[in-house]
């Protein structure tokens, strides 16, 4: 029935499920609404829309098909009669209801009014909402309640809502809009993966020890002894090292989006994330802005983050060559006299899984993209994709 | 629905704006579980306590920590107590039912009378525990192994549930929910709010109160707004100190109740001179 107005909303990007638009049409049918387009759009609201970031969305749906521009005769359906346009923007415009009252013959002479009411009410077979010549809510006509007739005369009903388009005109949810909060579930589910229990943690002992419990029972004769045991924790430690450079602007988004991810798992044992700048050199960042002074050497972070912490490495492996092989490559800090390849290689030599994590990769072989070749060849290299971050979770809890 | 069908329309404890009173009815009318976000501070929890109040219904709190499974929810058995009763041949004990304790889903679901259920913060949990609990709360009813025993709703209990967004819940559980998300209120519904706190407040303190408490919430670098629970309380703090009215703005005491990070608090003060 209202088939138009899910559509829109689907092109307004929200992702209303049909489920959620029974359930819609389950509360029109219990009558919910009061026939009111305000209530409609409260409810549906409520119904359809799972988070304030998208209330925008929906409001200019909501404004998109009830408010419209589009002819009269367009809206066919009784239901959708008193949902239609002009009617309701009158109480968003005053100059727009005295236009509208034109369709009435701008009848304001009580007699009259009172006339062609009875009269209408004699002809009425049915509930009418705003519609241009039926007694009902939300009309222009001069009967009904919550109308915009300057002179009618008021028929039951209650008032109460603000009115739906004050709402949408105000846009109040436009802050909450944010473009940038994506769905990071997929992400932190890939990152899941990454666990591996162990039981050597200092932590309470929570869990009944089954085999302690028995052997001791046994060696107690029989009478029964509780034996507690910590309960298995992840042992994962991860070390995020993201590419802040220049080259990876355009990836800002999807790379906060890995970040949040990781920060948002909390099962992690530890979690540690430094930046650095097109390739690893002496010092890393400790902020995504690579300012020069905020940062750890990289021999600290060799000798305090020992060889199992799990390493993820993102970046887009787009270096100069002299940027990967001189010893003094590095254009925007000291180079610790070592070639960007050799801290590289120190990287492998201290830690046991490392993954590349690369947001453009090439797909199968690019000779012509030489640092990117030559990292593949030293470490794993994923495309930075929920499937990318899948198959990089696999390899670094493999055994090999 | 305004106060219609014996619904819900607030407490004089709690003032509850039009579209979330619509919000609890519609998720009372549909059976479904509400879900309430918003700003810290605004009230979530409360809405549950007075929804059971207005309409005059038990409330049964089932608080979620990090370490939360949904299982605690339904129903725990207590193993350990059944071992060491069998040890001393305590009487019952091949009564496996006597071991089995309901959790707060399974007391809302037992209870005689529709009670309304409070799952608060769910978003503290396991990114997994609302999709564990969707069956449960779809169907209204759960199955004990032990006992081979199904536990169903005798009333469909009305399902509140409140949500920091310290994690995205998943898309199935969102889709099964009524969705409200409560607005820092405005000055006028803050008013109505402190005075159903302090029925007694001097108008001039009241103005000159939230005069601060909007100014402090409009300076940008502040990094943790105040909110209404805390406006509450620095206006209880101001009426037991008795401070004299003049010095409110130019003093800001008892500002710590408000403004609770260093940072903050040295803004609030550069901003005075």
């Amino acid at each position: 029935m209202f088939g138009r107005f899910f559509d829109t909303l689907k092109a307004k990007g929200l992702n209303v499920t049909l489920s959620e638009w029974l359930t819609l049409q389950e509360a029109l049918d219990k009558g919910l609404c009061n026939s009111s387009l305000t209530q409609f759009y409260y409810i549906a609201r409520m119904i359809l829309v799972k988070s304030e970031t998208e209330y925008d969305k929906f409001d200019l749906a909501f404004e998109e098909c009830f408010k419209g521009i589009r002819s009269e005769d367009e809206v066919t359906a009784s239901m959708l009669r008193w949902l239609d346009k002009p009617e309701m923007s009158e109480l968003l415009h005053e100059e727009e209801k005295h236009w509208m009252n034109q369709g009435e013959d701008l009848q304001i002479d009580k007699d009259d009014v009172e006339e062609k009411f009875k009269q209408r009410l004699k002809d009425q077979d049915s509930e009418h909402n705003g519609g241009s010549y039926w007694i009902g809510t939300m009309g222009k006509t001069s009967f009904g309640n919550t109308g915009g007739n300057v002179g009618g005369v008021r028929v039951g009903g209650t008032t109460g809502y603000q009115s739906a388009f004050q709402v949408i005109g105000a846009r109040k949810y436009r802050d909450f809009r944010d473009d940038k909060v994506i769905e990071n579930r997929q992400f932190q589910l890939a990152l899941r993966k990454l666990r591996h229990f162990s039981t050597k943690l200092d932590i309470p002992k929570t869990e009944l020890d089954i085999d302690g419990t028995v052997h001791k029972t046994c060696n107690n004769g029989g009478c029964l002894q509780i034996v507690m045991d910590k309960p298995r924790k992840n042992a994962v430690k991860l070390l995020l090292l993201m590419d802040s450079g220049g080259t990876m602007i355009p990836y800002t988004t999807l790379l906060s989006e890995l970040f949040q991810s990781v920060h948002k798992s909390n099962h992690y044992k530890d979690v540690k994330t430094y930046y650095f700048h097109n390739c690893i050199y002496s010092k890393l960042y400790k902020t995504p802005e690579c300012q020069n002074g905020d940062w750890i050497d990289t021999e600290w972070m060799f000798r305090n983050l020992d060889s199992d912490y799990k390493v993820i490495i993102v970046g887009d492996a787009a270096m100069a060559p002299e940027e990967l092989y001189s010893t003094s490559g590095n254009y925007r800090g000291p180079n610790g006299g070592l070639s960007g390849m050799d801290w590289l290689l120190l990287m492998k030599k201290n830690y046991k899984k490392i993954v590349w994590m690369n947001p453009k990769m090439a797909l199968g072989e690019a000779p012509w993209r030489e640092a990117e070749t030559v990292i593949k060849n030293l470490f794993p290299m994923y495309k930075l994709t929920v499937d990318g971050l899948n198959q990089a979770m696999m390899r670094l809890m493999v055994n090999r | 629905m305004n106060g219609q069908n014996n619904g819900f329309a607030g407490t004089a404890e709690y003032v509850a704006s039009e579209q979330l009173m619509a919000s609890v009815n519609v998720a009372v009318a549909l059976q479904k579980p509400l879900l309430i976000k918003g700003e810290p501070g605004t009230g979530k929890t409360m809405l549950a306590e007075a929804v059971a109040k207005s309409l005059g219904k038990k409330l049964i709190i089932w608080n979620i920590k990090s370490t939360t499974k949904a299982q605690e929810g339904l129903y725990v058995y207590d193993t350990i107590q059944r071992l060491y009763d069998g040890q001393f041949g305590e009487e019952g004990v091949d009564d496996i039912a006597r071991y089995i304790k309901l959790g707060k889903l399974g007391e809302a679901f037992e209870s005689e009378e529709q009670a309304v259920l409070l799952i608060d913060e769910i978003d503290k949990a396991d990114l997994e525990f609302p999709n564990d609990l969707l069956w449960e709360l779809d169907q209204m009813e759960f199955y004990i192994h032990e006992t081979k025993q199904t536990v169903k709703a005798r009333q469909r209990p009305i399902v509140i549930i409140t949500s920091n967004a310290e994690k995205e819940l998943p898309d199935a559980f969102l889709r099964r929910c009524i969705f409200h998300y409560i607005d820092f209120p405005d000055e006028e519904l803050m008013e109505e709010i402190v005075k159903t706190h302090f029925p007694h407040i001097g108008d001039n303190l009241l103005e000159n109160a939230m005069e601060v408490f909007y100014w402090i919430r409009s300076i940008k670098d502040i990094r943790k707004k105040p909110s209404t629970s805390e406006l509450i309380d620095w206006i209880n703090a101001l009426q037991i100190g008795g401070i004299p009215l003049d010095t409110l703005r130019s003093r800001l005491p008892f500002i710590g109740v408000m403004v609770k990070k260093d940072e903050d608090l040295q803004t609030v003060r550069e901003r005075m001179n």
